[in-house]
């Protein structure tokens, strides 16, 4: 007995001293990552010209092929070419390969031979007398081409040998090292043919086939989303189904694609980044991230691997008017030393703003001196992610940059973590009055800017003017005795209890809360009349919208009285005018100083840490979100969302959206047409010029907001949410939930004070 | 009684002859505390970096105004949060809840391991069975009070066969009492097994004199089994201290960072303080309270020698 | 100086056997009153055991519940709104002991399906094991020091381990992460190991134990010529055993349980352990919950059954010697 204590005791220590190292080797591996090397980017001109899309890219060593597709507007009709791709020497060639009419490219391989494979789709249209389409009769066939000039080797038809339905869509297609041909349907099956083009078997699959790859070994691989993430499993052919998930790759949902690695197994590539997997030793290498490169991930197009270990990518980048153009990047591993130390400037996020994400990458491409690099707070857990951005303040681990999405600025302003903004506008000659004043005042505290905001709209609630009339905004009381007033059908669209609720209250906290005096006043009647007002709606589960008639109508009949909506464009407005069918007035949630219009940052707002050790680095990069070649940028033809903040550029806006589009009709008239359609619920409504009465209400609007939205009440409403739940049941007074709300909001309002 | 006299005779004489050792050997006694200074080093050490020097830092937060600009304000912020109305609600909560939850823990489980003591069936199995709160994931736990005790819960069902009107437990001034009830749940086995052992260890002689001397039951407990266990007593109350701040990870669960205000703890006002970066607050807090622990903590320890002098070895 | 002892009981034992006969006439005229006694405490032990036990019950058995079914059952409980706050349970619930139809597909998703859960098991073993050995091996010394000459200053130095054990977690969680980030061991696994490892907690403890062994024994030790190092291993380590084993399975209890730490020094979510993610189980995911929770209740489990009678045993000794 005792022996075999002493046993158990010395199995235990042993094992923790096995932990024990294990956790250093652990550490001591992160520690040899980090740096030694770093990865460049280098671009290249993609040599591919009139090319409007590029789909089906196979890599044959260091040359790829892929079929482009491009719109010729004279046939009116889309055409495809095959181009070999020299990466090398960065040489396009295309090769003489053409797709009879009618026909498709499915998918295309390399197969054992070192051909290309592919898959044609050809579909005929069976019409009847009149010319209408009544059938589609679709052939597969597989092209065997040569790689050297796109001569057509071999071609068979395989669509009877596959027995798939007509319409059947492959969406991928792999061929394994043994020369098994397969090809999946992306949501159920996977068809398998072998060399000699004999059915081998179908798999049935539950879930989406996200992806096929085959790896390095010659096996093939499919990646579906299962419960936790992305699994991959193998196809196996010989026992004809699919193996369990690999393990060691899957991180969440990441949107991954997979190429056939040259070094290891795979090359995966994710929004995050790039990696190698082996899997055999489940184990994957990180390479990059693509930040750290200065590539936006959502431009990337196509990646793969070269022999020499660089990684080439297929960039395509989207201008604000959704024109593209496509670049190629190398990326290789350089010596820390080689490349020139830049400071490193760090910007701290919860969240990341598309639009604050390419201007950093646009910065770090160009800048010599500094270069930006983002941290996200709590990826997938908010209160974490505060957690963690509080402890890096306290132990001056304090982002350079922070950006002010779904965090309260106040609080962090009232605590000196954020630098006054106005001196450095100054220096650099940025006046304050070329800017929305109110706007970049919604950052302003006691005379300092703590935050700028690029770009914005507001959020606000329209009514009809014959109503309430000229007013800006209204109280709580005003807007419960006008409903009890008028009597709607609906006071609003949405209309459950707790959304009435929250509407009542929450743009208007004040008015329940004296933060001076430290008391609150939901016991009081007015927050009882408001609970009680919002008890006559049905509840969230009761509530069809779709039973309604169309919400213009409602209007119309004046069975519907508030609508909830932002002004983020001209357009917006005037499609909401319109379908008010009369003048509307903006008058905003209710609230007890009648200002409740508020201020909301249509991207990213930033403020400077005022521990930053590069303050002029930061300040150069907040620079170029204020600057007029970015707020021009802004300007959008079409309307867009949200205003640049740059008077100018808002006045370019709204010229516009003031320009009246013509055309000239047969007989040489200039005729006025229409911008462009909206349409909400029912209602339609062509665009026109915007008159400029129209776009002085929008500018008497935009200066007349005060309040900038934020979050920091987020605890009282979440008490309030809960606690009103059972008074809607019907499970307690009012008085009762009032209460219990005021109860705990009270220590709440305490412990801020 | 004087069995409890001749005991003490027979300490001191221990005490003559403990006497004429240690004049014995005064060099070695001198090497020997150095050594026994040795074997307390590593975690003296450990104690200095990883919890005194923590507690420095939050000495220092409480002096200054944020931990970021660290301008010194001296006592301002203890002013401050000794003002506060929701520090001052907090403060009287633990001490409430304190007062209350230690003191019946320690009751009901000396009374639970009496009970044990005396020759019941299943000794051992019910001794597990009560210790087994201990084990349970919190997830389980708070699931439990939440369907128990909340507004349409079971508790009410049963109050509503009886026709009593529901309560309102988690948002009412039964509050506390849903929060006692937990606290003892999850710690009176352990409490329990302190008790038993300290029961089991009480001399039988003792008691069985004390039995031939027709002494009541009370009187046994009172002159004897208390004041053997006093030292044990002890022991159970600043574990169940220790336990009752603990208490409020499950009421955090259960209420958020807000709950009803009889349920507000100190802990509540420092962990929401700290989560809005009020450290200095939240340091000032915490300060105040290891004061008023080291009195109490300093009280217990006079009472316990006070009462367990003449029994202790 | 042990047989002495022995003796000495022995004796005071013969004295007693007349008493006792005594006792034992008169312990039969009270046999009645006694079973009647012992009956109601039996019945109160019950009362109480069904009450402290439900929990485990409800947990095991409702780990044999489909998702489905958990999620009709608990689901309101444990939803949350879109920002973060608690819903509140509108309809009746009740808990629920036996499933519908029992399915062991929690299980299969837990153990084979989601190998999530195994990890950050693993996690949970990893970070516990080191700092229960550990923690112990350093209490073991600290405790000797303490017990060993004890004086004024010691007095202070314990006293003040006393008022750090009381500090509540969320005061030196910031300087604890300070203190992590200057050492360097932020997101790595010695940030929780290094504070665990010297923890007053267990200090404490076996202190309190240590000191129930008489001075005599030690000092009679002393003069047979026993350095410090045979003290503390031939007569305190033996004497200590019990309490050692019961101090571990507080201590692995304790940190087995841990949500706070790893919170905020571990930012890496692939190492947090099992507890962080039943600390905060959404609607989501309740439907593993219960068999999570089952298996994560195994190894306290095992650790108690295994070091059961040590518990009592170690806490037994304290008087054994003391009277």
């Amino acid at each position: 007995m005792k022996k075999m204590k002493k046993f158990i005791a010395a199995a235990i220590a042993a094992g923790t001293m096995m932990m024990l190292l294990f956790g250093c080797g652990k550490r001591e591996e992160q520690q040899n990552e980090t740096k030694g090397y770093v990865w460049v980017s280098e671009y290249a001109d993609f040599n591919v010209e009139e090319c409007d899309w590029i789909d089906e890219v196979v890599t044959l060593g260091d040359e790829c092929y892929f079929s482009t597709s491009r719109y010729d507007e004279e046939k009116e009709q889309s055409v495809t070419s095959l181009y070999k791709y020299n990466l090398l020497e960065n040489k396009a060639e295309k090769l003489n390969f053409d797709l009879e009419e009618n026909s498709s490219i499915y998918g295309m391989a390399v197969n054992a031979d070192g051909n290309l494979a592919m898959l044609i789709n050809q579909y005929e249209y069976v019409e009847d007398e009149e010319g209408n389409v009544t059938d589609v009769n679709s052939k597969m066939q597989l092209c065997i081409v040569s790689p050297s000039d796109g001569a057509l080797i071999d071609s068979k038809e395989i669509t009877e040998v596959l027995d798939v339905p007509q319409e059947t869509y492959f969406q991928y297609f792999s061929i394994d090292g043994q020369g098994n041909l397969y090809l999946a349907d992306g949501d159920s099956k996977i068809y398998i043919l072998n060399k000699d083009i004999q059915k081998v078997c179908e798999i049935s699959i539950e879930g989406w086939i996200n992806n096929m790859v085959t790896s390095k070994e010659g096996d093939v691989y499919i990646a579906i989303y299962g419960n936790e993430g992305m699994e991959l499993k193998k196809v196996d052919v010989a026992a004809k189904k699919i193996g369990e998930p690999v393990q060691g790759l899957s991180e969440g949902y990441g949107n991954f694609t997979f190429r056939t690695g040259v070094e290891k197994s795979l090359l995966v590539s994710s929004n995050d980044g790039v990696l190698t997997f082996d899997i055999q030793s489940q184990t994957k290498e990180d390479l990059f991230k693509w930040l750290d490169v200065d590539i936006n991930s959502d431009d990337v197009n196509q990646v793969g691997e070269l022999s020499d270990g660089r990684i080439w990518a297929i960039i395509r980048e989207y201008d604000r008017d959704y024109n593209s153009s496509y670049q190629l990047a190398f990326l290789s591993k350089k010596d820390a030393s080689e490349v020139t130390a830049r400071q490193e400037i760090v910007f701290g996020a919860m969240w990341i703003d598309s639009d604050v994400k390419r201007n950093i990458i646009k910065f770090n491409k160009t800048n010599s001196q500094y270069r930006i690099i983002v941290k996200e707070y709590g990826e997938d857990d908010y209160e974490a992610g505060l957690i963690q951005f509080g402890a890096d303040l306290t132990t001056g681990n304090c982002p350079d940059i922070i950006s002010l999405s779904q965090l309260d600025f106040a609080q962090y302003a009232n605590k000196g973590i954020l630098e006054d903004l106005y001196p450095y506008m100054e220096q650099s000659g940025i006046k304050k009055e070329d800017y929305v004043e109110n706007i970049l005042e919604a950052y302003d505290m006691d005379g300092k800017l703590y935050g700028i905001m690029p770009s914005f709209y507001l959020s606000s609630t329209a009514v009809k003017k014959s109503l309430v009339g000229d007013k800006s905004g209204w109280t709580l009381d005003e807007m419960l005795d006008l409903v009890e007033e008028v009597k709607p059908q609906y006071v609003m669209s949405y209309d459950s209890k707790e959304s009435m609720l929250y509407y009542c209250i929450y743009q208007n906290i004040d008015e329940f809360i004296d933060w001076e005096s430290g008391t609150c006043h939901f016991d009081g009647d007015q927050f009882i009349r408001a609970l009680e007002f919002a008890s006559q709606f049905p509840s969230q589960e009761e509530v069809n919208y779709n039973e309604r008639e169309g919400i213009s109508s409602l209007l119309h009949d004046n069975k519907l009285l508030l609508m909830q909506t932002s002004i983020s464009s001209v357009q917006e407005y005037q499609m909401m005018k319109g379908m008010f069918g009369e003048d509307i007035t903006y008058i905003g949630s209710p609230s007890s100083d009648r200002k409740g219009n508020v201020i909301q940052p249509a991207g990213g707002s930033l403020a400077m840490s005022s521990k930053s050790k590069y303050k002029d680095g930061v300040w150069e990069f907040m620079k170029i979100m204020l600057e007029a070649e970015y707020q021009d940028s802004l300007v959008n033809e079409h309307g867009g969302f949200g205003f640049p903040i740059r008077k100018e550029s808002l006045e370019k806006q709204f010229e516009f959206d003031m320009k009246a589009d013509y055309y000239e009709d047969e007989n040489g008239n200039q005729v006025e047409r229409p911008k462009t359609t909206w349409g909400y619920d029912d209602f339609t409504i062509e665009i026109m010029a915007a008159s400029q009465e129209e776009i002085d209400e929008i500018k008497a609007l935009i200066t007349s907001a005060e309040k900038v939205s934020e979050n920091a009440d987020q605890q009282v409403t979440n008490i309030i949410t809960e606690e009103t739940e059972p008074f809607f049941k019907g499970q307690k007074s009012a008085a009762e939930v009032a209460g219990v709300i005021q109860n705990r909001v009270q220590i709440y309002v305490n412990e801020n004070k | 009684m004087h069995f409890p006299k001749s005991r003490k005779k027979e300490k001191n004489l221990q005490f003559v002859k403990e006497n004429k050792k240690r004049s014995g050997s005064n060099r070695r006694t001198r090497k020997g505390k150095l050594i026994s200074i040795g074997y307390l080093f590593p975690s003296a050490a450990g104690v200095l970096l990883f919890f005194v020097l923590p507690f420095l830092i939050v000495i220092y937060y409480s002096v200054v105004d944020n931990p970021i600009s660290n301008q010194f304000v001296f006592l301002d912020n203890y002013v401050m949060v000794f003002q506060n109305a929701a520090f001052q609600q907090a403060a009287r909560n633990t001490l409430m809840f304190s007062l209350v939850a230690v003191p019946l823990a320690v009751v009901l489980s000396l009374f639970l391991a009496m009970m044990l003591e005396s020759r019941i069936p299943f000794k051992s199995q019910f001794r597990t069975f009560f210790l087994s709160p201990m084990m349970v994931p919190i997830a389980s736990i708070v699931l439990i009070w939440q369907v128990l005790f909340h507004y349409n819960g079971m508790v009410n069902e049963v109050l509503g066969v009886f026709h009593i009107d529901k309560i309102d437990w988690l948002n009412s001034n039964y509050a506390q009492v849903v929060i006692v009830i937990l606290f003892l749940w999850k710690n009176l086995g352990y409490n329990m097994i302190l008790f038993m052992a300290a029961l089991s260890s009480i001399p039988k002689d003792i008691l069985e004199v004390a039995v031939l001397e027709s002494a009541t039951p009370f009187q046994i407990f009172w002159h004897i089994k208390l004041r053997y266990m006093s030292s044990t007593i002890l022991f159970v109350t600043i574990m169940s201290l220790i336990n009752s701040f603990k208490v409020f990870r499950e009421i955090y669960l259960l209420k958020g960072e807000y709950p009803y205000d009889t349920m507000y703890m100190l802990q509540h006002f420092m962990n929401n303080t700290f989560s809005r970066l009020d450290y200095q607050k939240m340091s000032a807090a915490a300060i105040m309270m290891a004061i008023v622990m080291v009195i109490i903590i300093g009280i217990l320890f006079l009472t316990e020698n006070y009462f367990g002098k003449d029994v202790e070895g | 100086m042990k047989i002495q002892e022995k003796r000495g009981r022995g004796f005071k034992g013969s004295e007693l056997d007349r008493w006792s006969r005594l006792v034992k006439r008169k312990k039969k005229i009270k046999h009645a009153r006694e079973l009647v006694r012992i009956s109601f405490a039996t019945m109160i032990a019950g009362c109480f055991a069904v009450l402290f036990l439900m929990p485990i019950i409800l947990t095991i058995t409702n780990s044999f519940m489909s998702a489905s079914e958990i999620s009709a059952n608990y689901g309101q409980v444990f939803a949350t709104t879109d920002t973060g706050g608690k819903v509140y349970i509108s309809e009746k619930v009740n808990l629920k002991f036996i499933p519908d139809m029992v399915s062991f597909s929690q299980y299969i998703t837990v153990l084979l399906k989601s190998p999530e859960y195994l990890f950050k098991f693993w996690n949970s073993v990893i970070l516990v094991v080191p700092i229960v050995a550990f923690q112990l091996l350093v209490a073991m010394g600290a405790a000797y020091g303490f017990t060993r000459y004890r004086g004024r200053i010691k007095e202070i130095i314990f006293f003040i381990y006393i008022i750090l054990m009381l500090m509540p977690y969320q005061v030196t969680l910031v300087p604890n992460y300070l203190v992590a980030d200057w050492l360097h061991t932020l997101n790595t696994n010695w940030a929780i190991w290094l504070p665990g490892i010297f923890s007053p907690f267990a200090v404490y403890l076996l202190t309190k134990y240590m000191r129930r062994i008489p001075v005599s024994v030690m000092e009679a030790a002393q003069i047979d010529g026993a350095g410090e190092w045979q003290i503390f291993r031939k007569i305190c380590m033996p004497l200590c055993k019990g309490a050692m084993c019961s101090v571990a399975i507080l201590i692995f209890i304790d940190y087995w349980n841990m949500v706070e730490q790893p919170l905020i020094l571990l930012t890496d979510q692939e190492k947090h352990p099992l507890s962080v993610f039943l600390s905060k189980i959404n609607s989501g995911e309740i439907g593993l919950a219960f068999a999570v929770a089952t298996i994560y209740m195994v190894p306290p489990i095992l650790v108690f059954l295994y070091g059961e009678d040590y518990l009592v045993e170690g806490i037994t000794y304290q008087g054994g010697i003391k009277g």
